[in-house]
């Protein structure tokens, strides 16, 4: 009796954990039915969109969320575009200040989107003259993340044996060929890893759209949040809540859609 | 089938490291060639000079007629087989196989008519829609030499292919190695660390140090009389017995004794390294003229090294299983005159 005994006081303390965790999970799946949502997760009676309705009256919601998916395709595009190709040299050619120069990028990766950095970042795009605008955001928000992905990537790349590329070079192909052919299906995965981050930081992102950007039609989601108040100036949680849901749902879509489609594994090489 | 000329071919890498040193050599057609010397002694460089992903700092190199020095490598028409394989996980072994087709751009069709061939050829038929990562190390070696002929190369260049495969399968690919390239009479270069693979597969061999070859010829001749002290190391399951001494007039005077000499042009009072392999000495009883204590025994299966000791010297002896004396007992050396071989004690070079 007692492995039983045992065993159910470890299924009912773990519940307790997980419930305590997954209250606020419950509350985002409840409050946006609910006619008057609190802070507390309660099953709504009886479940209503009113909210949704009230939610999309506003114009901006979904401007917002367009704002927010084009920061997040340009920020994610730039990062790739820049990162693989930094990635692929620092992992393949050896230079003086080398180790360096990526030891900097793990330490600059942490300051650069920071908020110890916002005012010489403003100051820095007030200078480019780029304030309001999104060339701005989406390049401070690539800057902030590219040292971090070129460090990962570059982790991906020298996965990669030297010997893929000089066996195609050898079987005649161009460089550019066994990139395209070798190195680059090979590294896929890590690519969709940086992708989904970026995604993520950049859709979550506050700080940096709201400081760089004026007017509030540019407002990616996240800033826009902030504006549902009520006319007393309370949170207005009906709007918040359902917003919020609204808000997740392009982040779940794009992890399964990338897990799917290119799937968070490595392809296993040989034993060595 | 074309061979490949080397002639005063140089590396050297940034930072002033010579990997060759002007080194001339001539692979014959057909041949299967094997490059033999430790880590470091340049044969792995030199492989990949030919194959064009290193670019010679001076010298020059034709397969057959054409001058390939400036070419690269792609252009050279030489399959390479890689210690790791590099088969492409993401491909299939027949899109594998292919790979080198569809870079000449070939068809579809023919190229996976072309993969079919070189993969039925080596037994892969069942394996054609797998991934390397499902194959087992032998099978993925196999892979890695059917793409290698689906290349049709003028010459095949061999990175230690074998050093990744466990003990037995090991012996087993090199049997079918060296049939196949007898199959096919392609040209074939084989790097290697282990020269026991080097004797059993080359049909002729080098053996390098420090970026220069110590010695070229088949492996018999660099087995029987190697040219110095270097290859006479190097070459041999058991290592040959080398022990100083100086020449006298019935043979070689050293601390324990004297070693029998056939005929030499060594000078009386010359310093030389007597050189006999373990296989060559004979054990007899404590009568003869040379003798001493067993010291060690060691179990090699069908025979038994033996090592005595001779004075301040050890010999080395094989003695067929069941002959073996036990530890401690005294017995006498034979070593055969004719097989013994003499280097000069300075620079290490044989003495005719």
């Amino acid at each position: 009796m007692k492995p039983f005994v045992h065993r159910v006081l470890f299924a009912g303390s773990a519940s307790l954990v997980g419930a305590f965790f997954a209250l606020p999970m419950l509350w985002l799946v409840f409050a946006p039915f609910d006619e008057s949502p609190s802070l507390s997760a309660a099953v709504p009676r009886p479940p209503t969109l009113s909210n949704f309705g009230d939610l999309f009256d506003n114009p901006q919601v979904l401007r917002s969320l367009g704002n927010s998916l084009l920061l997040v395709g340009g920020v994610v595009g730039l990062v790739l575009i820049v990162g693989a190709p930094a990635a692929y040299v620092l992992s393949r050619i050896r230079f003086p200040g080398r180790n360096l120069f990526l030891y900097m990028l793990l330490l600059l990766s942490s300051v650069i989107t920071g908020a110890a950095a916002i005012v010489p970042l403003y100051l820095l795009i007030f200078g480019l003259n780029l304030i309001d605008s999104f060339s701005g955001v989406t390049l401070a928000l690539a800057g902030g993340m590219l040292p971090a992905s070129i460090f990962i990537l570059k982790d991906f790349t020298d996965s990669i044996p030297r010997s893929y590329e000089e066996s195609a070079r050898v079987f005649g192909a161009s460089t550019f060929q066994a990139l395209r052919d070798v190195v680059f299906p090979v590294v896929r995965p890590g690519l969709a890893v940086i992708a989904v981050w970026t995604a993520v930081q950049v859709w979550g992102n506050f700080l940096v759209p709201f400081i760089l950007l004026r007017t509030p039609d540019k407002s990616p989601a996240a800033v826009l949040m902030y504006s549902f108040y009520t006319e007393g100036g309370q949170p207005n949680l009906r709007l918040i809540s359902a917003f919020s849901l609204l808000y997740t749902v392009p982040i779940l879509v794009l992890y399964i859609f990338v897990n799917r489609r290119y799937g968070f594994r490595f392809h296993g090489g040989i034993k060595r | 089938m074309p061979g490949v000329e080397i002639a005063s071919i140089t590396k050297e890498f940034a930072g002033g490291v010579t990997a060759l040193d002007a080194l001339d050599l001539s692979i014959e057609d057909g041949e299967f060639f094997a490059l033999l010397g430790p880590s470091g002694c340049g044969k792995t460089t030199l492989l990949r000079t030919i194959a064009g992903l290193e670019p010679a700092t001076s010298g020059s190199l034709h397969i057959g007629e054409r001058d390939v020095t400036a070419l690269p490598p792609g252009e050279r028409n030489v399959a390479m087989v890689f210690q790791d394989y590099a088969l492409y996980p993401h491909m299939t072994v027949r899109e594998n196989i292919a790979y080198p087709l569809k870079v000449k751009k070939v068809a579809r069709q023919q190229r996976n008519e072309e993969a079919e061939g070189a993969g039925g050829s080596l037994s892969l038929d069942a394996l054609m829609d797998r991934r390397p990562g499902q194959l087992s190390g032998g099978q993925q070696q196999r892979v890695a030499l059917a793409r290698a002929i689906a290349c049709r190369p003028d010459v095949f260049l061999f990175d230690e292919p074998l050093s990744n495969l466990d003990a037995r399968l090991r012996l087993e690919a090199r049997g079918f190695l060296k049939q196949l390239q007898h199959d096919l009479a392609t040209t074939a270069v084989y790097v290697t660390h282990d020269q026991s693979e080097a004797l059993a597969l080359a049909d002729r061999m080098a053996v390098m140090e420090l970026g220069e070859i110590r010695q070229v010829g088949t492996p018999a001749a660099l087995f029987h009389r190697p040219a110095n002290l270097f290859v006479a190391g190097f070459i041999g399951s058991t290592p040959m017995n080398l022990i100083t001494g100086v020449v006298g007039a019935s043979g070689v005077a050293f601390a324990g004794g004297v070693l029998p000499v056939a005929e030499t042009s060594a000078p009386h009072g010359a310093d030389v390294v007597y050189g006999i392999r373990p296989e060559y000495v004979g054990l007899a009883g404590p009568g003869e003229t040379l003798a001493g204590s067993v010291k060690v025994t060691e179990n090699l299966g069908a025979q038994f090294l033996v090592t005595v000791e001779l004075g301040e010297a050890q010999i080395r002896a094989t003695v067929p299983e069941g002959e073996e004396p036990q530890i401690g007992d005294r017995v006498g050396v034979m070593p055969d005159a004719r097989r013994a071989l003499l280097y000069d004690a300075a620079n290490g070079t044989l003495l005719a």
